[in-house]
């Protein structure tokens, strides 16, 4: 007889996956559900839901700073098994809190160097070069951390995190003081490009599900301190009811992207063709990149217009009308059998004698195409 | 000023007290204070007090009390004295040995505030981004409380400087060996030299001044600038 256990923070074979595996983790919030999770080596997924629910909590009994029972296992080594628990710092992971956690007394350049030293597979340099001009850091390398804003501790503290380049990297509602524009126009598309580059097993925790949208292709729900399987988009939309309440609405849309030239990318949504400016990320023809269109920004007309310095006309049929509670109507799109949404006033959609199931003409300008 | 050679001595050797003390409590403080910070057991509590206890207590109470452990008598005294080389009673080695047990508080409990008040914070942070806990000590907790450092370092200092009660106790008054200048003021006092009394209580009254200004800007200098969000503040004016 060969029975071998399993030894505590070495890597086994016992496992099936080699990504993460969470079994019955019970923490002092969740004690009557523990939590079950299974996820791939590698993969960006968002994780969102009611505050309070306990996703902090999550994360943090994931690192290890939280007194938790349970098993964890990632990349087939323990990390913990029924109450014991391998150290933080002996963990392949990084997890940034949600108040930043600059190291105080020290420059921004210090806080850097300091994550890169300790990363077990650190970045090349020219690759810190380009998060930090990414990132806008470049000009606040020398100063000292206390200095910094409340959106630029935060970048910096990403900007952190990314330069440990961890195999599990954990982030904790980290884009909530930044400026909403240079998130979806710089710093998510930099992320995926990033994470392209430099594949690791990401979990992000955001309320804001623009960033879910535009990072992840599938997300983990925490509700009442129970958390589900990893859920496609749609269906967190459809929990988090985002696209169908409230002022402001963004769909995420896909195209193939056809070409990158003068600053314009050209894209292909169901052979038409779509352009965005002001781009972040890199693209090479045939690639699918994803990209969010506010509801606002978007005009209908009935008949196809003529020449117009707005580049994007996009053939529509329109599937549904639903009145907002402050007077517009919300019109519900689809085009290459992608939905998305369209906020026009009551008289314009009284003037146009709008009606369901019928084509449209749906206008928007090549800047409004956000987080490509 | 008119200050004799032996006034000198005196002076010269409460300032080498003091700064050895100082030395060796900040060695001595540093891991003790963090340990300390990092321990969740109500033994803490009671750890806490025992270091806190040289402060409230009369300095004649523990200078009693060191004397019987450094008497050559005893086991204790024994052992001691063959550790160090000699009898620590009437000996600068036990000056020392004496100010570092005296002076402790002082050094800890800033350390220990500084510590309590964000190092969990930042340890946790360091842990996060694989840093092992001692280098999260040297490398993350001792810059963020710099401030504190120099305060701690100030404080025990200033402190070492008026020690009396102590060192009557267990020091006496050897000139050169452990005549320090509180007890050679003292001297002065009772042989009514008013006038060299004088001379050495307001240097001892300079030093101190100086020393707790150049401590201030110090602190005030290592302080970040602005709002001190993520800083550990110093405790200055909590004792002493």
């Amino acid at each position: 007889m060969d029975i071998t256990f399993p030894l505590f923070g070495t890597t086994t074979a016992t496992s099936d996956s080699c990504g993460l595996s969470v079994e019955g983790l019970e923490t002092s919030l969740n004690t009557a559900n523990p939590w079950q999770l299974s996820l791939p080596a590698t993969g960006v997924f968002g994780l969102t839901g009611p505050s309070g629910s306990g996703k902090s909590t999550l994360l943090a009994a994931l690192a290890g700073l939280r007194r938790c029972r349970g098993d964890i296992t990632f990349a087939n080594t323990v990390w913990q098994r029924g109450r014991r628990a391998l150290a933080t710092h002996k963990r392949a992971l990084s997890l940034g809190f949600q108040d930043s956690r600059l190291f105080a007394g020290q420059s921004v350049a210090d806080n850097l160097a300091l994550a890169r030293n300790y990363s077990r597979r650190p970045l090349p340099a020219e690759e810190c070069e380009q998060l930090l001009r990414a990132f806008g850091i470049a000009p606040l390398l020398h100063q000292p951390i206390e200095l910094l804003s409340g959106g630029e501790a935060q970048r910096v503290a990403l900007l952190r995190q990314l330069f440990h380049n961890a195999s599990l990297q954990l982030f904790d509602e980290p884009l909530s003081a930044v400026d909403r524009a240079q998130v979806l126009r710089c710093l998510l598309p930099t992320l995926r490009d990033f994470w392209a580059r430099y594949p690791a097993l990401v979990i992000w925790t955001s309320h804001d599900f623009d960033e879910i949208q535009l990072l992840a292709q599938r997300c983990l729900w925490m509700e009442s301190a129970g958390l589900s399987a990893p859920l496609s988009l749609g269906e967190v939309a459809r929990r988090l009811d985002t696209n169908t309440v409230g002022d402001s609405c963004r769909s995420r849309i896909e195209a193939r992207v056809e070409s990158l030239q003068d600053g314009l990318l050209s894209l292909d949504l169901g052979g038409v063709f779509i352009y965005a400016d002001r781009v972040t990320g890199h693209y090479s023809k045939g690639d699918t990149a994803a990209f969010l269109l506010e509801a606002g920004d978007i005009s209908l007309s009935v008949e196809k217009p003529g020449l117009s310095s707005i580049l994007n006309c996009l053939p529509v049929a329109l599937i549904e009308k639903q009145n907002l509670t402050d007077g517009r109507i919300r019109l519900r799109l689809i085009a290459a059998e992608q939905v998305f949404y369209a906020d026009i006033s009551r008289l314009s959609c009284e003037r146009l004698q709008l009606r369901e199931d019928t084509t449209y003409f749906a206008q928007f300008k090549a800047g409004s195409l956000a987080g490509l | 000023m008119n200050i004799a050679a032996a006034d000198w001595q005196a002076l010269w050797l409460t300032l080498r007290l003091a700064g050895l003390t100082t030395l060796l409590l900040f060695i001595i403080g540093v891991p003790l204070a963090w340990q300390l910070s990092q321990w969740q057991s109500r033994w803490r509590h009671g750890v806490e007090v025992l270091i806190t206890l040289p402060l409230v207590l009369p300095p004649t109470v523990l200078g009693f009390y060191l004397l019987l452990l450094f008497s050559p008598n005893y086991a204790p005294g024994q052992w001691l004295s063959q550790l160090f080389g000699g009898p620590l009673v009437f000996s600068f080695g036990g000056l020392v040995f004496a100010s570092v047990i005296y002076s402790l508080p002082f050094m800890v409990q800033p350390l220990l505030a500084a510590f309590s008040a964000n190092g969990q914070r930042l340890t946790q942070a360091a842990a996060a981004l694989g840093i092992p806990p001692w280098a999260a000590l040297l490398k993350v907790l001792l810059p963020a409380s710099r401030a504190a450092i120099v305060s701690a370092c100030a404080l025990t200092f200033a402190h070492t400087l008026g020690e009396f009660g102590v060192v009557l106790m267990i020091g006496g008054a050897i000139p050169g060996e452990t005549q320090v200048v509180s007890i050679a003021l003292y001297q002065h006092v009772e042989a009514m030299e008013y006038g060299a009394a004088h001379r050495l209580a307001l240097m001892l009254m300079g030093i101190t001044t100086v020393m707790l200004l150049l401590a201030r800007w110090l602190g005030h200098i290592l302080a970040p600038r602005g709002a001190n969000k993520e800083g550990i503040k110093p405790v200055m004016g909590v004792m002493g």
